[in-house]
C-alpha cells in the first residue's frame, strides 16, 4: 500500500493532569470509523490515572503508601508497573528510583507505560484496517506511533526547543515507535536526582527515540538526572537516537549507542 | 589493549556504514564484517574495504522504503552495545582513527576519543554524502537540527515531543495548535 491522498483527524482528551492526542492517518475522511478505538484508548489512559495517581487518596498507589492494600491484593496493572520499576531501578543504576521518597510512588514511570499500553491495544490494530497509513497517541509530549506495513507514511516529530517556547528545535523522523522528552521547560526543574535528593539542572530537555514509549520515557528521564556530560546509558536495550540540550543550548545527539558529534561540512547540512 | 581499540574502531565504522547504507538489510551484515576484517590490521590502507560498499549491489532496494530503513535499528543495536561494553573495560584515555574504509559511495572514516576508560565521542571525519537515497535514510537516525537545516523550519510536522505540559499549558502549545488543525 503505498501513501496516495492522506486525510488526518485529531482527537484530544484532558487525563494524568495533561493532554491526549489521538491522530489519525487514512486514504480518505470516512474510510473507517475510528471513534470505538480512540474511546478505548482515552478510556484505558483514565484507568491507569484513577490506579496509579498521587493526587487523589483512593488510588491504588494511595491505598499501597497508606498500607491499607497490600501489593499482592494490588491491580495486575500496579503489578506490571511495580515489576518494571524494579528493573528500571536496576537498568538505570539507580537514576531511576521509584522508592527514592521512601515508598512506592511510580509517577515518573506510569505515563509512559500506560500510554505506551493503550496505544498498543487501542490503536494498533487500527493500522491493518485497510485505508488507514498510520496511528499515534501523544500524552503531553510522549508518543507511541505506528504505520501500516507498505505504507511510505513516515511520522515527522518536533522536538520542542526547551530554551524556546513555541519554537522546534529538531525533527526525527519515525516509522514505528516512540518518542519521549523530558526537562524543565514546561514544569520548572521537577525532576529530583534520587541519589541526592537535589534538582536536576545539567540537562534542559532529554528526547529519547525508542521501539517502546515506555523505554523512551525512562530514558529520557533518566537522562536528565545523569546529565549533560553523562551518555554513557545510550546503548541501553531498546534505545534508538535522541538528543539532549543544556540549558545553555549545547546539544548532544546520538544513534544506534553512537554519539554523533561531528560531521563533515556536507553532512552536518543534512542533520 | 591495542586489539581492542582496533576492534572498537571497527565496530564504530560498521555502525557508521550501517547509519549510512541502510538501503537493505541484505547490505547491513556485509559492511560490518568487513569493516572488522579490516581494521584488526593496521591503521593505513584500505584493504579489504571496497566490499562494505559493494555488498550493497542490490540498490534497487532503496526503493524498499520505509518500512526497511526502520527495520534496520533492530539490526545494527547488535553493534552498538558491544562498541560501550568492550569500551568500559578499561580503555586507555586518548583519541584513537581508524582505517579510512572505501565503499562505492567514498571513505569513511571514524575516530573515537576514550575518557575515563569510557568512549565520550565518536568523529566521522570522513563521510560520504553521494547517495541523496543514503542522505534521506540518514535523516531518519538521528534527531535532525532545525539550526542546522533550513528545510525543517517549513516541514510538515505532525506530533510534538517535549516535557509534559500541563492541561493548561497545552493550550498555548505547537501540540495543540497541530491538533486543531486536523480535529
Amino acid at each position: 500500500m503505498t501513501t496516495g491522498e492522506v486525510h488526518r483527524a485529531a482527537w484530544t482528551d484532558e487525563v494524568m493532569g495533561t493532554v491526549a492526542s489521538i491522530h489519525v492517518i487514512a486514504d480518505a475522511a470516512d474510510s473507517i470509523d475510528p471513534i470505538p478505538n480512540v474511546r478505548a484508548c482515552f478510556d484505558e489512559l483514565h484507568e491507569a490515572d484513577r490506579l496509579f495517581t498521587t493526587y487523589r487518596d483512593d488510588s491504588q498507589i494511595s491505598h499501597l503508601r497508606r498500607g491499607t492494600l497490600r501489593l499482592d491484593d494490588a491491580d495486575a496493572q500496579v503489578h506490571s508497573v511495580h515489576r518494571a520499576c524494579v528493573e528500571a531501578k536496576t537498568s538505570t543504576g539507580g537514576l531511576f528510583d521509584a522508592w527514592h521518597q521512601g515508598w512506592f510512588d511510580p509517577t515518573g514511570y506510569v505515563k509512559g507505560w500506560a500510554a505506551e499500553r493503550a496505544a498498543i491495544r487501542s490503536l494498533e490494530p487500527l493500522i491493518r484496517l485497510d485505508g488507514v497509513y498510520a496511528v499515534g497517541l501523544s500524552v503531553g509530549g510522549d508518543m507511541q506511533l505506528f504505520t501500516a506495513p507498505g505504507s511510505e507514511w513516515v511520522w515527522r516529530v518536533g522536538i520542542a526547543d526547551p530554551l524556546r517556547p513555541q519554537e522546534v528545535a529538531a525533527t526525527v523522523e519515525v516509522v514505528n515507535g516512540a518518542v519521549a522528552t523530558s526537562g524543565t521547560a514546561e514544569r520548572g526543574s521537577h525532576i529530583l536526582d534520587p541519589r541526592n535528593g537535589s534538582n536536576a539542572v545539567s540537562v534542559a530537555g532529554a528526547t529519547v527515540v525508542a521501539d517502546r514509549l515506555s523505554t523512551a520515557d525512562l530514558w529520557a528521564t533518566t537522562a536528565v538526572v545523569a546529565g549533560f556530560d553523562d551518555l554513557s546509558w545510550i546503548a541501553a536495550p531498546g534505545v534508538r537516537s535522541g538528543l539532549v540540550i543544556s540549558p545553555s543550548g549545547a546539544v548532544r545527539r546520538w544513534a544506534q549507542g553512537v554519539e554523533i558529534t561531528q560531521w563533515n561540512g556536507s553532512a552536518a547540512a543534512l542533520f | 589493549m591495542k586489539r581492542i581499540i582496533y576492534t572498537l574502531l571497527a565496530t564504530v565504522t560498521g555502525v557508521v556504514l550501517l547509519l549510512s547504507y541502510r538501503t537493505s538489510l541484505e547490505a547491513v551484515a556485509p559492511a560490518s564484517t568487513d569493516a572488522t576484517g579490516g581494521a584488526t590490521g593496521t591503521d593505513s590502507g584500505t584493504s579489504g574495504s571496497g566490499t562494505a560498499g559493494s555488498g550493497t549491489s542490490g540498490s534497487g532496494t532503496p526503493g524498499s522504503g520505509s518500512s526497511g530503513s526502520e527495520s534496520a535499528p533492530g539490526s545494527s543495536s547488535s553493534a552498538s552495545p558491544s562498541a560501550s561494553a568492550s569500551a568500559s573495560s578499561g580503555l586507555k584515555d586518548g583519541s584513537y582513527t581508524g582505517q579510512s574504509t572505501e565503499t562505492r559511495y567514498g571513505p569513511v572514516q571514524v575516530k573515537i576519543t576514550v575518557s575515563g576508560g569510557t568512549i565520550t565521542a565518536v568523529d566521522v571525519p570522513v563521510y560520504p554524502t553521494e547517495s541523496f537515497r543514503d542522505q534521506e535514510i540518514n535523516r531518519r537516525a538521528v534527531p535532525q537540527l532545525v539550526s542546522e537545516t533550513l528545510k525543517a523550519q517549513s516541514s510538515r510536522i505532525d506530533m510534538i515531543s517535549g516535557a509534559t505540559f500541563t492541561s493548561d499549558g497545552y493550550i498555548g502549545s505547537l501540540q495543540s495548535a497541530i491538533d486543531r488543525a486536523n480535529a
